[in-house]
């Protein structure tokens, strides 16, 4: 149990970074507490100063920042006032780091025994022969099958979560007394991610290390953590025990967080209105006199194979895509669900007619659209159906100002004059609540939820029917990533729009979808309306990712 | 990987041929009778005229020249010079000067390129990064001739420390100056690609986890930022190959070097096809292999490329 010496007491802490010799504030006055063998998580969105905490105890805040003011005591010593060569010393032996990304954080041209043996070496753990030997047991420790051949592999020829295991390995390697997991499982598949944390749990628990887990997933470390210390803009805006917090939050800004949580919520957003817009979407439909099909578009025994170069001068297949079927009802969401590699991007391409597929059909109100041939009636049915990407920092061209983004679809398909298209740009930029000002700024001048608020409206420029959402949300912070949800929905009420939702999170599928997939290896595995899915699962692998959601065996006040 | 060396040796095929068809129109298409130049003032009797014309092939239109050199080229025969010697013979004489010419540039460049790059890379922004950042852009701006006269005239004329000029004393201490002004440039782009590479990698993601793991200053910086930032740097010396020859051109020119290029150089201004055309044949070999043997050492740096 938790030891009542504070391994870990950071009192006042003030860090600042220096912009063209102005200071900014990037952490204000934090305290915390860590004692031995407790797993404290700080809980932040991005920008709240949790990873800057995190680099502060362990003297690498990247480029000007600084401690300006405040104590990191570790075992009762001020890291702060040491001297650097001192301070350092610390690092690995004392505090070990799992950090964010596992795909960056391994140096790509060393073996990842060899990273591992670094660590032992550096900090006078073994040396030599007996450095091997340990390196094998470390990565067995952390739950890597294999370890003798995969300490032999290099980086690349690793899985994401192969490499975090790797990265548990090294950082607990000189067996420190603390360890910051700065975001570790944030970059890996849910089901990986539970395996991963379980693991750590253990481990650390065996060892008696304790933890400081920074996240901004606040269902995952009120199931992690013992103690919570929630950040906002630099600042604690509430510490205490986790379900404390979870289930009676004092402050304003966790209330909100615990709100917007998607893993916290059971609810979906504004059903009975979809329900609504999607029959007022159909009268629509009928007065313009096409044909009534309640679905706007049907995939029938879809299937993708791609072939890869095998061995010698063979081909291998892929089978990326198999068998898939499903109909699109108009004014409503079908959520495509699967981790990395299940082939959900892969038919979202198919049915984004981006991609041929190798079998099987997409049908768009009846016309199967490989059959749409010419410019003109491509162009046709391009412009009813628009995509939305994951990444808005590279799905938006750095060098168009807002205003070009959202009008570029315009002129592709030259749609109205200069002025009415200008026109159509601020209407957008409204229905995305958008200020009007926004136009004339540039892609990097925007936040992460204002550059998606942009891809939204630029998918919307046409008057589509359907738009696909390949994970549209994904990056977002959970407050943002809320409100998104909320003005996609609006969105469809307002439109009669027709969603096809990508996601690997399940948790959000829950607060958008009316008919949910679940994708794995390329086949669908289960396929039912998302209260179903979520009330009775009836494949083991949806039970699974369903358990893999943190958080969501928390209840919650009121 | 046996593959991929051999498609590569296979890939050097069209690309002599199509250089030697390309340098024998050059040739063709350049004004000037070659008989008249081998006779300077004195006039040629048509009989002579007729027999020379018929020894090197000049009687036959160029396409026809060009297989009859491909023809000999096969069996190692690269005929003979107008002044009589196998061409042959030549390039045995003066590849090997050449060669020793281009190494201790390349060396040069490589090994001072990256140590002031590195060190400039370390300290962005410090007084050594901007000396360096000048010292660079004046070495580019500045064409290869000038420079060459120039560094001749200080260190070969005034300060003395230098022979002028090599003439056939092709030892260590005379190559050093004309290596100095062939690699300069070169010197110059690995010095700032170095640096570009340092920086990037200093603040890499595994670079600070590294220094998390308690891994010292030092250590990061040679296994962690120096070792990643060299491989953009291999790869630009292996495509640097070419600008070292063509450099080799001028330099040998200027302190008057007995090497390959100035022979190429003393063969085109004769317009003797043969001697060119062998030349460049040979040029173009050293550069294929060359360049093969860079993009294996790349793969040796880097474990994710692989060849199939």
């Amino acid at each position: 149990m938790v030891n009542q010496t504070p391994l870990l007491e950071i009192e006042n802490l003030h860090i600042n970074f220096s912009v063209d010799k102005r200071q900014v504030h990037a952490v204000q006055g934090l305290n915390l507490t860590v004692y031995e063998g407790q797993t404290v998580a700080i809980v932040g969105e991005s920008g709240s100063g949790k990873s800057t905490t995190a680099h502060a105890i362990i003297d690498l805040l990247p480029g000007t920042g600084h401690v300006a003011q405040g104590s990191i005591k570790y075992q009762g010593k001020d890291l702060v006032q040491l001297q650097q060569k001192k301070r350092r010393s610390y690092r690995g032996s004392h505090i070990g780091l799992v950090p964010q990304d596992p795909l960056s954080n391994l140096n790509p041209l060393y073996k990842v025994g060899a990273q591992i043996k670094e660590v032992l070496e550096v900090n006078d753990v073994v040396k030599g022969r007996d450095a091997d030997q340990r390196v094998i047991e470390l990565l067995e420790e952390a739950g890597l099958p294999d370890a003798q051949r995969r300490a032999k592999q290099y980086p690349h020829e690793f899985s994401g979560g192969m490499r975090q295991r790797a990265l548990i390995a090294a950082g607990l390697a000189a067996r420190p007394q603390l360890l910051i997991a700065d975001e570790p499982t944030s970059a890996l598949d849910v089901t990986v991610q539970k395996q991963i944390l379980d693991h750590l749990d253990v481990l650390t628990d065996e060892l008696g290390v304790a933890v400081l887990l920074i996240t901004h997933d606040l269902g995952l470390a009120a199931e992690r953590a013992d103690h919570l210390v929630v950040m906002y803009k630099g600042e604690v805006v509430e510490s205490g025990p986790a379900l404390e917090i979870l289930q009676d939050p004092q402050h304003q800004y966790s209330k909100r967080l615990i709100n917007a949580a998607p893993s916290l919520q059971s609810e979906r957003l504004a059903s009975r209105e979809r329900i609504a817009a999607r029959e007022s979407a159909q009268e629509h439909v009928s007065e313009d006199g096409q044909s009534l099909t309640d679905d706007i578009m049907q995939i029938q025994n879809l299937t993708k194979v791609f072939k890869l170069p095998g061995k010698g001068f063979t081909k291998t297949d892929l089978v990326a895509a198999q068998n898939v079927n499903f109909d699109l009802t108009r004014g409503t969401t079908t959520a495509l669900v699967g981790e990395s590699g299940s082939g959900k991007s892969t038919v979202a391409r198919m049915v984004l007619g981006l991609d041929a597929p190798t079998e099987g059909q997409v049908y768009f109100e009846g016309v199967d659209i490989s059959t749409i041939k010419g410019h003109g009636r491509q162009m046709k049915f391009r412009r009813r159906i628009q995509p939305v990407f994951q990444n808005p920092y590279a799905s938006l061209d750095p060098m168009f100002s807002i205003f070009d983004a959202i009008e570029e679809p315009l002129v592709v398909h030259k749609t109205g004059s200069r002025s009415e298209r200008e026109q159509r740009v601020r209407q957008l930029l409204d229905q995305v609540s958008l200020p009007h000002s926004a136009m004339n700024r540039y892609p990097n001048e925007l936040s992460g939820g204002q550059r998606q608020r942009v891809a939204i409206a630029r998918a919307l420029a046409l008057k589509p029917d359907v738009l696909v959402l390949d994970e549209a949300v994904s990056a977002l912070d959970v407050l943002v990533q809320a409100q998104i949800l909320e003005l996609l929905n609006e969105l469809q009420v307002e439109l009669g729009l027709s969603y096809l939702f990508i996601t690997h999170d399940l948790a959000v599928v829950r607060q958008i979808a009316d008919n949910v997939l679940v994708m794995r290896h390329g086949k669908v595995v289960e396929q039912a309306s998302a209260d179903n899915i979520f009330t009775a699962p009836a494949v083991e692998y949806t039970q699974d990712l369903l358990a893999a959601i943190p958080g969501r065996d928390i209840q919650l006040a009121g | 990987m046996w593959r991929y060396i051999v498609r590569r040796l296979l890939q050097t095929i069209p690309v002599i041929l199509g250089a030697t068809l390309l340098i024998y129109a050059l040739v063709f298409l350049q004004p000037g009778d070659p008989i008249v130049a081998l006779f300077g003032e004195k006039p040629v009797s048509d009989a002579v005229r007729a027999e020379l014309e018929a020894q090197y092939n000049l009687d036959q239109p160029f396409l026809i020249q060009w297989l009859l050199f491909l023809k000999g080229a096969l069996v190692g025969d690269f005929g003979v010079s107008y002044s009589g010697q196998p061409v042959s013979e030549l390039i045995g004489r003066t590849l090997p000067v050449t060669f020793q010419l281009a190494f201790m540039a390349m060396i040069i460049e490589a090994i001072l390129g990256v140590i002031a790059g590195f060190y400039a890379g370390m300290r962005r922004g410090k007084i050594f990064d901007s000396t360096m950042l000048v010292v660079s852009l004046t070495v580019i701006a500045i064409p290869i001739f000038v420079l060459g006269f120039g560094l001749q005239l200080i260190f070969g004329v005034q300060l003395q420390w230098v022979p002028p000029t090599v003439g056939s004393d092709t030892s260590f201490t005379n190559l050093i100056l004309p290596a100095v002004v062939l690699g300069l440039v070169s010197f110059a782009y690995v010095l700032r690609l170095t640096r570009t590479s340092v920086i990037e990698n200093l603040t890499a993601d595994h670079v600070r986890t590294a220094r998390a793991h308690g891994v010292s200053d030092s250590l990061v910086n040679r296994r962690h930022v120096l070792r990643n930032s060299l491989i953009p740097v291999v790869t630009f010396l292996g495509a640097d190959l070419g600008t070292l020859m063509a450099g080799a051109v001028v330099t040998e020119g200027i302190f008057n070097i007995n090497g390959i290029g100035n022979l190429a150089y003393q063969a085109i201004l004769r317009g003797e096809n043969p001697t060119v055309v062998s030349v460049v044949t040979v040029m173009v070999l050293i550069y294929v292999v060359a360049s093969l043997l860079v993009d294996l050492l790349y793969a040796a740096l880097d474990p994710r490329i692989r060849y199939a």
